[in-house]
């Protein structure tokens, strides 16, 4: 083929840059979807709760991504200071993903469990008042705000398209059931998605007002589960290594 | 070059002829729509830095905090002012040199208002708290479909154009840009892909999750930055620079090996955001080995750009639109050297998740996108509206506050993100961690500080080019006014 | 035969496949700019197009607010 031809034929010009453009691309993203070991077997990582998933909305539409990682890298350091490095099984049902590219704020991947609901609630409100040095900003509304949780069935259906294993029918149920067991498989079931977010919410009263739900709920329900899911004391240390 | 001839020809006739010749007032707008997103984006750039520097500056307002209001930021510069700058300069770049009109006039005048609509919706919805959540593609998804319309309609306005063209060899110039068309539509679309909740409802959810989502993002996050913010931009440098400096390029060869190479390599780097994370480590492996070619073709196309001056030095003596064009494939040069070097897993491992990564972006940003910019818009603005620019005075202060506001900016990011990766990972003699991570945070208290000063001077400097600008454009239209009143003078006692 | 086409069509050596289609390509592009001198230097000609398209009376000296002053 002559090169000369290519230029002076734009849509020659137009395919061939499609082509080269595109296998760059292909070859790297196609495979991850195919190669068995992208995502490694593990126990315990399953679907949000109708709260939690609120709360990563919230978590989204605040842009914390921006300043937090959620992504801990296999070092000694970030072991010492987060814990375990992130699994790729762990982000399975994150759409999006907020792995983050920056940490102003430190890393968020385990933060579940580190900290009291009542130390949460305090940090989000006034970051300084718990820790003068922080640059981080108050989030006060959320614990103004209620939580809109009128279309939480609305989004657990879209989210159900797009691979989250929610439940639809007694046959979904069922299997939720057996893979994650029946107390989680009933907080996995749409048609009761109000009531068991309701429920979640004043069980747990995580902004320490029990009266409303408010969108303080809802992130702190997400930041407390964040990294707790898989229990690593069930792996021997080299496991997870096989995957890399 | 028969062609040349007779467009030549025609050119005494004057600015009535080109106009007519050319649809220039399309290009009018977009240059000014880039004027002023440049100022409104990078003030909001300013208020962010300002913001991590002295955090009570978020004011507990919902709409402006940090985290709302970055994605305003980026987009501001990203789309709003590189975005139009390129519309403006390809629509221009097309039309000189195939020698035709623009195709479809009410198109053109389409993707303009279209794109802007798009950036506006964007950042008011951004601080309304509706936003994807993807880095650099947080617009929602209803914006989204609005932005590959108007880009549909761009593709189409740029081809039909080509496909006029009275010149048999389509400039080298135009397949930059057309590359970028082509690779920022597919991105796009397959960064894009999204379920929403409900037609009306604003927000959707990612097809793709996790592993898969993160390198779909970050193949759309590293492309955007090589088709939008380098290729599209090349395509500026191969018409600008030959233009300002009177001299044709260097190697018209090496352009070509240019094109192919970058057009190539860069569509598989993108996994180097994503190095020692969950993606499987042949990715990782990959992407960092291509990042490395990738510096081959960056710095052939920076001495392409900068070999065009051989023998004519003294025009930077006297020129101070060539010293940004020059500048710029300076930082060019240097952004690309350091990027290679960052994609090595050893040094990521640093780097990674700190502000060099900032500074590095910004070096780029500021010192390529922005100042090829400044120094294509100071060549074109004047010769469309057929007047001398305001002051040449004042380009020169515009380039001396961006170029200290730029290296004020880079090494303050470079001893924050060096110093904190350093700190994080220190050990005392016990083998515990030597810092808290709050410790590291106080520490970047004054490199803020002085990152947010830079940005004022850069700041400083836009809004001196936006008074030039406005005040050439005044000439211009009042001269404009002039014209047409001896024009009907003349007709009258004729 | 067949088995090399086992080999280019097996998901796990796309990338192998790939980089040797792309990097043949690309030393073809190489190959062919330089390979022929007459070649080599009508491609030269072309570093002339932004050039060609004069527009020498939109230079400082002959711009038009000045030149409608010197007229009058």
């Amino acid at each position: 083929m002559k090169h000369e031809s290519v230029e002076t034929n734009a849509g020659l010009l137009i395919i061939l840059t499609l082509a080269v453009i595109s296998v760059g691309g292909l070859v790297e993203i196609v495979p991850l979807f195919y190669i068995d070991d992208t995502i490694e077997e593990v126990d315990g990582v399953r679907p949000y709760t109708p709260l939690e998933q609120r709360g990563r909305d919230i978590y989204v539409r605040e842009g914390c991504y921006t300043c937090h990682s959620q992504m801990v890298r296999p070092f000694r350091d970030e072991m010492l200071r987060y814990g375990h490095y992130s699994l790729a099984a762990e982000s399975q049902y994150d759409h999006p993903f907020q792995w983050g590219s920056k940490r102003t704020g430190p890393d968020l991947a385990r933060v579940g469990g580190k900290y009291s609901n009542e130390w949460q609630v305090q940090h989000l409100i006034d970051p300084q008042s718990l820790v003068p040095e922080s640059i981080m900003p108050g989030y006060p509304w959320l614990a103004e705000t209620p939580l809109d949780y009128s279309d939480i069935d609305r989004r657990m259906i879209a989210l159900k398209r797009v691979g989250v294993p929610y439940s639809l029918t007694d046959e979904e149920y069922e299997a939720n059931v057996e893979k994650f067991g029946e107390e989680h498989a009933r907080m996995f079931d749409i048609r009761d998605a109000e009531d068991n977010l309701i429920a979640q919410a004043q069980a747990e009263n995580f902004d320490g007002n029990p009266g409303t739900i408010t969108e303080m709920d809802a992130i702190v329900a997400y930041l407390q589960v964040l990294g707790t899911m898989v229990d690593f004391s069930e792996y021997d240390d080299g496991h997870f290594a096989e995957f890399r | 070059m028969s062609q040349a001839a007779t467009t030549a020809g025609a050119a005494p006739a004057a600015s009535v002829a080109t106009s007519e010749q050319y649809n220039y007032a399309i290009i009018k707008r977009f240059a000014i729509a880039a004027v002023l997103w440049g100022v409104f984006g990078m003030a909001a750039g300013v208020w962010i830095a300002s913001q991590l520097a002295f955090p009570f500056l978020n004011f507990d307002i919902a709409q402006i905090t940090f985290g709302r209001f970055r994605p305003v930021h980026t987009t501001a510069v990203i789309f709003g002012f590189g975005g139009n700058a390129l519309f403006a300069t390809s629509y221009y770049v097309v039309q000189r040199t195939c020698q035709a009109r623009l195709w479809s006039d009410s198109m053109a005048s389409f993707t303009f208002y279209g794109w802007n609509l798009a950036l506006v919706l964007g950042v008011i919805t951004y601080m309304m708290g509706i936003t994807q959540g993807r880095e650099y593609a947080e617009f929602n998804w209803q914006i989204d479909l609005i932005i590959l319309v108007v880009w549909v309609a761009y593709f189409m306005v740029f081809l039909m154009t080509l496909l006029r063209r009275n010149q048999p060899h389509i400039y080298v110039a135009n397949w930059f840009f057309m590359s970028f068309i082509l690779a920022t539509a597919l991105l796009h679309v397959f960064n894009n892909i999204q379920v929403p909740v409900g037609l009306f409802h604003p927000h959707s959810y990612s097809i793709f999750s996790g592993v898969q989502d993160a390198m779909t993002q970050w193949w759309y996050g590293h492309n955007a930055v090589g088709f939008f913010l380098t290729a599209a931009f090349l395509g500026m440098m191969y018409y600008f620079v030959p233009k300002q400096a009177g001299r044709p390029i260097y190697s018209y060869k090496l352009s070509i090996i240019h094109f192919w190479a970058l057009v190539f390599l860069y569509m598989w780097v993108g996994a180097h955001h994503l190095h020692w994370t969950a993606l499987p480590d042949w990715v990782s492996t990959l992407a960092a080995t291509f990042s490395i070619l990738l510096l081959l073709p960056s710095w052939g196309g920076m001495i392409n750009g900068i070999m065009t001056l051989s023998g004519a030095w003294d025009k930077l003596r006297t020129d101070p639109i060539m010293l940004f064009l020059i500048t710029a494939l300076a930082f060019y040069g240097m952004s690309t050297f350091e990027g290679p070097m960052m994609s090595l897993k050893s040094v990521n491992a640093l780097s990674h998740y700190t502000d060099w990564t900032v500074g590095h972006v910004h070096s780029g940003a500021l010192g390529w996108v922005a100042m090829i910019t400044f120094g294509s818009l100071y060549h074109l603005m004047p010769r469309l509206w057929n007047v001398n620019l305001y002051s040449l005075k004042l380009v020169y202060v515009h380039f001396f506050l961006a170029t200290i506001g730029i290296v004020l900016y880079i090494t303050a990011m470079w001893v924050a993100g060096i110093g904190q990766g350093l700190m994080l990972r220190a050990f005392d003699q016990y083998g515990n961690l030597a810092y808290t991570f709050t410790e590291s945070v106080v520490f970047l208290h004054k490199p803020y500080v002085v990152r947010a000063i830079g940005g004022g001077f850069f700041l400083a400097g836009m809004l001196i080019m936006a008074f030039n600008i406005a005040m050439t454009v005044r000439t211009g239209i009042k001269a404009e006014a002039r014209e047409a009143q001896a024009a009907s003078a003349e007709a009258r006692t004729a | 035969m067949m088995g090399l086409w086992e080999w280019i069509t097996d998901m796990g050596n796309s990338k192998i496949v790939a980089l040797l289609l792309f990097m043949g390509t690309f030393i073809g592009v190489v190959i062919f700019l330089f390979s022929n001198r007459r070649r080599a230097q009508k491609f030269e000609t072309y570093r002339y197009i932004p050039l060609d398209d004069d527009d020498s009376h939109r230079e400082p000296v002959a711009r038009r607010d000045k030149t409608k002053s010197d007229e009058q």
